[in-house]
């Protein structure tokens, strides 16, 4: 008859004879999906993203129902939503706050990543499809902070619209292409709504699917980086060390929930402005195409990147060809096979030239966004970087815990400095600070094999709560 | 080793603890989701566009009709001369609810100061809205005598849309698609010549 | 590792501190935050508003009835505050044209609606900017209006309140060094803007720096007026944000909930990972 034979009653026994998949993938996902118990604070904010894409999505619908995605009426919109909608100050806000949770939530994800070698083998895939969720999101952002048509809406993106005009041959098409419009325009605002409304949220959420799917099948890792799926219970089958995530850790995150809703809520009701970090103070005078503001920055959480773009000067050139070299001999004295030794020098010949070989050279203008697109797409590549033979920072030497901190550090002063004016001190900072940034990464095959390496325990460190 | 849920006061504790999460997490939703379904209502820009609206009413003379803007819709000021009130007067057997009684789901009430002869304050200054009370249409007129034949001899208003005919008080003919008589918006006399339609009130 | 977190914190303290230090300005008078509580000041505030901003600059976004957020009804708002047709739903629009106000002051007067938050930087508060500006103009027979302003050099708006003000002698004290010298240049601008300046030369390196001060005639008047200033910036700080004293109160419960919430939650978890060995 087509009916599956279900265990279920009622209603739910109804629609499990016609879609067994609903309760298979529930078992699946939650009520059999076994996760290491050993579980601490960094693993809450995978869960936490989740809850801010639902929030930024509810909210964002919301707004959609009263905002103006036209040059001439978006400003006041957002106004007329803050004062004559009944609770749009609440909407609009919760969307505000929500944006730039969003990002601290991902950054912290992504360290936990770091700490614990969540990406290593068998879940780089997990961490490929992280790494294009983080770029969607920058996007997502990027295109949704045009949309209140302030001045720094309107500068922000009249700069980065402009790197894209940096690449060499089809950047300035490719920058009216983008903007459908000479400058950032009504037609510019009109399309980025469109990305921001339904175009990129679809990816996004495509994307979540894939990373927890992706996960799923893996299983997750944790603060040990044991695999816990090596120690199975010969009765059951299950991993010794798991724990169903229905009901424990639905439980813990919703514990974990209510902590971080409270530092939410806090700012969303207290602070929404956060010193003008989270709602930036020139962006309540509106877009003037004639005028740009004084001081113009991104928003923090793309400050890092912006630091390392302003740090690629003509100067700095001459330091990062030195690099450039110093890193192709490396790499010739590290790898065997004779084509590739002689494929890098000829690679780091082309580089360097276009890095300062006279009439081949770019403008550092051109460098400055390619470095500043490495320094995001590096990461991708720690999955193949990272070759420590554990997984976790816990057995690593000390000083891999050291370097990781010097990475913080650098990646919270790169991030300040975006946000000041560029002052000669500040930019020797910035580029020092852009030089240790890709240094981490670029040596990392080298130093996370030394070292002496603690050993791995058999199962979790756990001790009951 | 994986944990079944385990009888006894574990059980119970697990399940008082569960209810009280759900009844304070329920409370959470409902505040939540309350300026949601607040943004939803006619904001403020709204109303101030559905504000009442004052009609300088002595300027029409006898005989013309002057229509105004009130929340988006039509309202009607005729200044009626005898004859047109006569003509109500004659129609008192023809039309459906003469006496202005109706009430209906949707239909704002005929209020107090209009359930008379000629549904309006002053006899000579009919006040009403005019759109159609059968699928919102505004009808046309007003027609004289003999002018419109589907009014016959009758005088009056009548609606494109099918063919609804209403009397010079907006009441409706008997046999017409539209259920009712032409609303009658709150409004009240500033002075002599100028009515404040959208605002009834004593103050 | 509580030392290198101790060392970072102090580094991260040094530079925060570079930063600031090297973000020059003027020196902003703090707005005295304590009137945006006193429901009679905004009140007050409201009606300078009205009757000295309101000429040149709108308010687009702001709906004469949100004032009832401030205690005013909208009987004494029709009565005391809209001059002309407008109703009390409607926007505190002006009929100036934007073209007109470029031709007439050179540059459109800015709408205020958002004033307070679109003047805060990262150097001043938003409010002890206006606070500052609107009290600091002062006759300058030498400007283009007559008028000048320490926070804004040469600007274009005329001092709307100078009625109220009173007449002041103001001091700028100028110190400045060229290559081989310093100087320190002081200018005297008497009621009538007219300047009498005097050059001391100094010694050594100073810093550069630029000091204004006034000597009010009347100086009960002054403080009236510093008052007055202080009841009209406080009201545009309302205006800028009128829903913030609703956010701020139902904020506090809205923690203390998630407050509770939280409590019921950890007791959630306990009940669970209890058996979890």
């Amino acid at each position: 008859m087509g009916l599956h034979k279900t265990e279920y009653k009622g209603l739910l026994g109804w629609i499990d004879a016609r879609m067994p998949t609903l309760m298979l993938e529930y078992k699946k996902h939650m009520a059999e999906y076994y996760a290491p118990k050993n579980f601490n604070f960094w693993y809450f904010f995978g869960s936490f993203a989740l809850v801010v894409l639902v929030i930024q999505i509810v909210t964002g619908i919301f707004l959609a129902m009263h905002y103006k995605p036209d040059a001439r009426f978006a400003f006041e919109s957002v106004e007329y939503i803050m004062r004559d909608v009944p609770g749009g100050w609440f909407i609009r806000y919760m969307h505000s706050t929500g944006a730039s949770f969003f990002f601290i939530v991902v950054y912290m994800h992504m360290f936990r990543g770091l700490l614990y070698g969540s990406y290593r083998k068998p879940r780089e895939l997990v961490w490929i499809f992280g790494c294009l969720i983080f770029l969607c999101l920058m996007g997502e952002a990027f295109f949704g902070y045009l949309l209140p048509w302030g001045q720094m809406s309107f500068w922000g993106a009249q700069v980065i619209v402009n790197l894209f005009g940096a690449i060499p041959l089809i950047g300035p098409d490719l920058a009216i292409w983008i903007r459908g419009d000479y400058v950032v325009s009504d037609a510019t605002l009109n399309r980025f709504f469109s990305f921001h409304v339904i175009a990129i949220p679809l990816v996004l959420l495509g994307l979540v699917v894939a990373h927890i799917l992706a996960l799923h099948d893996v299983g997750s890792n944790n603060p040990d980086g044991v695999e816990i799926k090596d120690k199975l219970d010969p009765q059951t089958g299950r991993p010794l060390d798991g724990i169903p995530f229905h009901p424990y850790y639905s439980v813990h995150d919703t514990f974990g929930l209510s902590v971080f809703l409270l530092a939410f809520f806090a700012i969303m009701f207290l602070a929404p402005e956060l010193g003008g970090y989270f709602l930036e103070w020139n962006n309540f005078i509106p877009a003037d195409p004639l005028t740009t503001p004084p001081h113009i920055a991104p928003v923090w959480y793309f400050t890092p990147y912006y630091s390392v773009l302003r740090a690629t000067t003509e100067d700095f050139m001459w330091v990062l060809a030195a690099g450039v070299a110093a890193y192709a001999i490396l790499l010739y004295l590290t790898v065997q096979r004779p084509a590739a030794k002689y494929s890098i020098l000829i690679a780091a010949l082309v580089v360097v030239a276009l890095m300062i070989g006279g009439p081949l050279k770019l403008d550092p203008k051109f460098w400055g966004v390619v470095l500043m697109g490495l320094s995001v797409l590096i990461f991708f590549a720690l999955p193949w970087i990272d070759q420590a033979p554990v997984k976790s920072i816990r057995y690593r030497p000390f000083w891999h815990l050291l370097l990781l901190v010097v990475f913080v550090l650098v990646f919270f002063i790169l991030g300040f400095l975006g946000t000041q004016q560029p002052t000669p001190g500040f930019t020797y900072l910035a580029q020092a600070c852009t030089l240790l940034y890709f240094a981490f990464f670029l040596l990392m095959p080298w130093w996370s094999r030394a070292g002496e390496f603690r050993p791995v325990p058999d199962r979790v460190v756990f001790s009951a709560h | 080793m994986a944990s079944e849920a385990a009888p006894g006061p574990i059980e119970d504790d697990r399940r008082s603890a569960l209810i009280s999460t759900c009844v304070v997490a329920g409370v959470g939703t409902v505040a939540a989701a309350t300026p949601f379904v607040l943004s939803f209502q006619p904001s403020e820009r709204a109303k101030a566009a559905g504000a009442p609206v004052e009609a300088d009413v002595g300027s029409i003379a006898p005989g013309e009709m002057k229509t105004f803007e009130w929340q988006g819709k039509p309202v009607w000021v005729l200044h009626r001369t005898p004859e047109m009130l006569e003509s109500i007067k004659r129609a008192d057997d023809r039309v459906n609810d003469p006496k202005s009684e109706r009430t209906a789901p949707g239909y704002p009430a005929t209020p107090k100061y209009a359930k008379n002869e000629y549904r309006s304050i002053k006899p000579e200054l009919l006040v009403v809205i005019g759109i159609c009370t059968h699928l919102g249409c505004s009808p046309r007129g007003p027609f004289g005598p003999g002018s419109n034949p589907q009014l016959g001899g009758d005088q009056g208003f009548v609606c494109p849309c099918h063919g609804s005919t209403f009397d010079l008080a907006g009441r409706v003919f008997k046999n017409k698609p539209a259920p009712d008589n032409l609303p009658v918006p709150p409004y009240k006399f500033l002075s002599d010549t100028v009515v404040l339609i959208g605002d009834d009130s004593k103050a | 590792m509580k030392k290198l977190l101790v060392c970072l914190m102090l580094a991260a303290g040094a530079l925060w501190g570079a930063a600031a230090a090297a973000a020059e300005g003027i020196h902003m008078d703090p707005f005295p935050d304590e009137r945006l509580k006193d429901l009679a000041s905004l009140q007050r505030g409201a009606r300078l508003f009205a009757n000295y901003c309101l000429t040149c600059h709108s308010a687009s976004l702001m709906r004469w009835n949100r004032l009832e957020d401030i205690g005013l009804q909208d009987k004494q708002i029709k009565d005391f505050l809209i001059f002309g047709t407008q109703k009390v739903g409607d926007v505190m629009a002006v009929s100036m044209r934007p073209a007109d106000a470029k031709a007439w002051f050179g540059k459109a007067p800015p709408d205020l609606s958002v004033i307070a938050r679109a003047r805060t930087s990262f150097e001043y508060r938003g409010p002890d900017y206006l606070f500052t500006f609107l009290r600091g103009f002062y006759r300058d027979a030498g400007s283009p209006t007559g008028w000048n302003n320490v926070v804004s050099a040469n600007v274009a708006m005329p001092h709307v309140l100078w009625e109220r003000q009173g007449p002041r002698e103001t001091t700028i004290e100028r110190v400045v060094h060229t290559e081989k010298a310093a100087s320190k240049i002081v200018t005297v601008l008497d009621h009538a803007g007219l300047a009498s300046t005097s050059t001391t030369p100094l010694t050594g390196h100073p810093e550069e720096s630029l000091e204004i001060s006034f000597k009010p005639v009347d100086a009960l008047r002054a403080r009236q007026f510093d008052s007055d200033v202080a009841d009209l910036v406080g009201y545009l700080v309302f205006m800028t944000d009128p829903s913030a004293r609703t956010r701020v109160l139902i904020g506090v419960w809205v923690l203390l909930y998630v407050g509770l919430f939280c409590v019921v939650a950890w007791w959630l978890n306990r009940a669970y990972w209890k058996d979890v060995r």
